[in-house]
């Protein structure tokens, strides 16, 4: 669009070609996504028919006034409505044009024989637009028909989707050859660009030169039988003026990579998963990182700097930004985002009024510890094994929300909004607090950490609400991930967590869904940080890795209850 | 609308005015440029002899850049043909209308290529997936990616 719309904008050179333009006039309104220096070359260069206005109709037996009376008719006959850009901007450059066409017909008496309108001598009609157009216009290479350069410069290779991640070189639209490609045989004389001085050189093609000013040759394109490789130097192929297309490949192959490195992070309570995240997936975008980011990281333990490799740099930190930020979020992430949100209400909205007919008992309970013999709503029998507090597992220190919660909060707004890359250590900044403190937890506790939590997810796109303190109170908590096992058949891997929670022999496993296990996503793993609900320990997501050694702890998670920051859903 | 599309249509609808359709095809209304409607029956022997449908054109601006959204028309009055490649939705899975669809072609020239999809008809059963595409299909079949591979034939076109 820009391009054109610029070029001939300025209206006061004379940016004609033969007669015709450098710029399409009008035929068409959608996108103009084709290359247009390349094609202003190729017309330039007399390889591409310049974009002549059509004519809405012809009669052979039209004198030049009537051509030219057809031939202003185009931009008027746009009559529904639509502000026809092209149309107007021919107007402008006609006026300016030293030899323009006079407005009305019939002042173009002055020259006995108008050259604008004797180009359209036996003009042909374009098989596409059904427009009529001067019979020197491109042929189609294979099958030698005609077709307009506004048709032209409209076909193009299937654009890639998601789907269907092939583009087919486009076809013929007349004998559905693959490459369609042109050739343009121009006339014999030259006008506008390119006429200064010389006359033209030899043109193979060219018509007799005794047709000076009678241009249309209807007879040159006639003796062409043969048709031209899609590689020959007089073809103009659709790719050629798409030369982006290879790129538009690579880009959709790319997201579509980038969408199957994503994996979903899904949490287990009792007996079902929730999906609580989305990793980012870009994780092999970024190269190596391990190495040079020691410094932070690498004291906390070699396990995390692995992942959080983005956590380190300020290199990294602004490209991240930019990504997240500026950069454009990944629409679909964000649906994915909301989605999961709302499974989680959902999720809640079942847990909360579970958790209400058991609050009376466990309120009981809570009072000297014993709660968690009951804990578990309905699903997870959390056969009293753990039986410790943990159950009850409300926030820590009250929530030691002041320090704390303000990263967390910013990790919960990260995760929503930025693909869920967590920029801060995640355990790092975790009490390390060996066992969950469970303080007996009461809701203003939980109510506390929520509010903080709200005002910072509030600031940024979907953050989503994990847990409300009520319901989870009854939910086992664990402390550890102890294994990891992974990759079925379909890469879904698991990472279990070990908890006390006998039931699940690790309460809060994770999965994450990991079709490609792209090799070296596994170093670059970003982490998920999901904000949970007091009750809930956080659970710092690893990206299931190939690499890694299987049973070892993934993340040592020392119920962080509290700073997961409670995210009401009342 | 744009203006090729409305354009060019306005030419096909002089061009079927002034030459009629073609034969077994009637125009039923074409109101404006953005939905036509035509009736279709095959002609001479076939299995759907005394059977009359219903086609329905959608056009959008890049027409003819891009095909119409064609179908037939399920209602109170008309029903799709029961074909291997029409769903009972009235969704008809042809390759000229998906990956084949060239701009040369018209609306007449559909009229004709569905007229002899329905004449060359062997035996008068649905889709395989009929059920389950016809639960969950797009409101507009341009919108559905059909196989047109060995399972559902290609239908052949001519351009003339």
């Amino acid at each position: 669009m820009g391009n054109s719309a610029s070029s001939s904008g300025r209206g006061h050179h004379d940016d004609s070609v033969d007669y015709g333009y450098l710029s399409p006039q009008g035929v068409y309104t959608g996108p103009r996504d084709w290359n247009h220096s390349i094609v202003t070359q190729f017309i330039v260069d007399r390889k591409l028919a310049p974009f002549y206005r059509p004519l809405e109709d012809y009669n052979d037996d039209w004198d030049d006034e009537q051509i030219m009376a057809a031939r202003r008719e185009l931009p008027e006959s746009s009559d529904s409505g639509h502000s026809d850009v092209p149309a107007t901007r021919t107007d402008s450059r006609d006026l300016s044009k030293p030899n323009g066409q006079p407005k009305r017909p019939g002042a173009l008496k002055e020259p006995s024989r108008c050259p604008e309108a004797a180009v359209y001598r036996g003009a042909v009609e374009c098989p596409i637009c059904f427009l009529y157009y001067p019979s020197n216009i491109n042929r189609s290479r294979c099958c030698d028909q005609s077709i307009c350069t506004e048709c032209f410069v409209q076909i193009k290779r299937t654009e890639p989707t998601a789907t269907h991640m092939v583009s087919e070189p486009a076809a013929c639209p007349y004998c559905v050859q693959d490459n369609f490609g042109v050739v343009y045989t121009p006339p014999s004389w030259r006008a506008g660009i390119g006429s200064e001085g010389t006359p033209p050189p030899s043109w193979p093609d060219s018509p007799k030169g005794s047709q000076h000013n009678v241009p249309s040759s209807s007879a040159a394109h006639k003796r062409r039988r043969k048709s031209f490789g899609h590689d020959s130097p007089d073809v103009v192929t659709t790719d050629q003026i798409r030369p982006d297309w290879e790129a538009k490949l690579a880009a959709v192959r790319a997201a579509v990579a980038r969408r199957a490195n994503r994996r979903i992070i899904m949490r287990q309570v009792g007996d079902r998963l929730i999906p609580v995240g989305v990793t980012s997936g870009r994780v092999h975008a970024l190269p190596t990182e391990d190495g040079q980011d020691g410094g932070d990281n690498e004291g906390r333990g070699s396990r995390r700097s692995r992942r959080h490799p983005r956590s380190n740099g300020n290199s990294d930190l602004s490209q991240l930004l930019g990504q997240m930020g500026l950069g454009g979020q990944d629409l679909e992430e964000l649906m994915i985002m909301e989605a999961m949100r709302l499974s989680l209400l959902d999720h809640e909205e079942q847990q909360r009024k579970e958790a209400e007919e058991k609050r009376k008992k466990d309120a009981a309970q809570n009072a000297n510890g014993e709660a968690s013999s009951e804990a578990p709503p309905s699903t997870a029998p959390t056969s009293g094994s753990s039986s410790t507090p943990e159950s009850l597992s409300m926030t820590s220190p009250s929530i030691a929300t002041g320090g704390r919660s303000t990263p967390s909060g910013r990790l919960a707004a990260d995760s929503g909004a930025s693909r869920s890359r967590s920029l801060t250590p995640v355990s790092g900044n975790r009490t390390p607090s060996p066992n969950r403190t469970v303080v007996g937890a009461s809701n203003d506790t939980s109510s506390v950490s929520s509010q903080v939590d709200s005002e910072h997810s509030g600031a940024s796109a979907p953050s989503f609400t994990v847990g409300n303190g009520e319901a989870h109170s009854a939910i086992p908590v664990e402390s550890t991930i102890t294994g990891t096992y992974s990759v079925l058949p379909d890469s879904l891997s698991m990472h279990h967590t070990d908890t006390s929670a006998p039931r699940l022999q690790g309460g809060l496993p994770m999965f994450s869904v990991d079709p490609t296990a792209t090799p070296g996503a596994a170093s670059f793993a970003s982490s998920i940080f999901t904000p949970d609900s007091p009750g809930e320990p956080m659970y710092n997501v690893l990206p299931s890795s190939p690499d890694e050694p299987m049973g070892e702890p993934l993340l040592h998670v020392p119920s962080l209850s509290t700073e997961a920051g409670a995210h009401p859903s009342q | 609308m744009a203006s090729i599309s409305s354009r060019r249509l306005r030419k096909e609808l002089n061009e079927i005015n002034a030459e009629g359709c073609p034969c077994g095809i009637k125009l039923l209304n074409a109101d404006n440029f953005e939905t036509w409607f035509f009736s279709i029956e095959v002609l001479g022997e076939s299995l759907y002899q005394g059977e009359v449908f219903k086609l329905m054109f959608r056009f959008d601006s890049s027409y003819p850049i891009s095909s119409p959204a064609v179908q037939f028309v399920v209602g109170p009055d008309s029903q799709a043909p029961i074909h291997p490649h029409v769903y009972s939705n009235g969704h008809i899975c042809a390759s000229i209308l998906g990956n084949e669809w060239s701009p040369v072609l018209s609306v007449s020239a559909v009229c004709v290529t569905l007229q002899s999809m329905l004449a060359s008809c062997k035996a008068k059963e649905r889709p395989v997936d009929n059920d389950r595409y016809v639960r969950y299909a797009p409101d507009n079949p341009k919108k559905t990616r059909f196989h047109y591979d060995g399972k559902y034939p290609h239908i052949q076109h001519n351009i003339s």
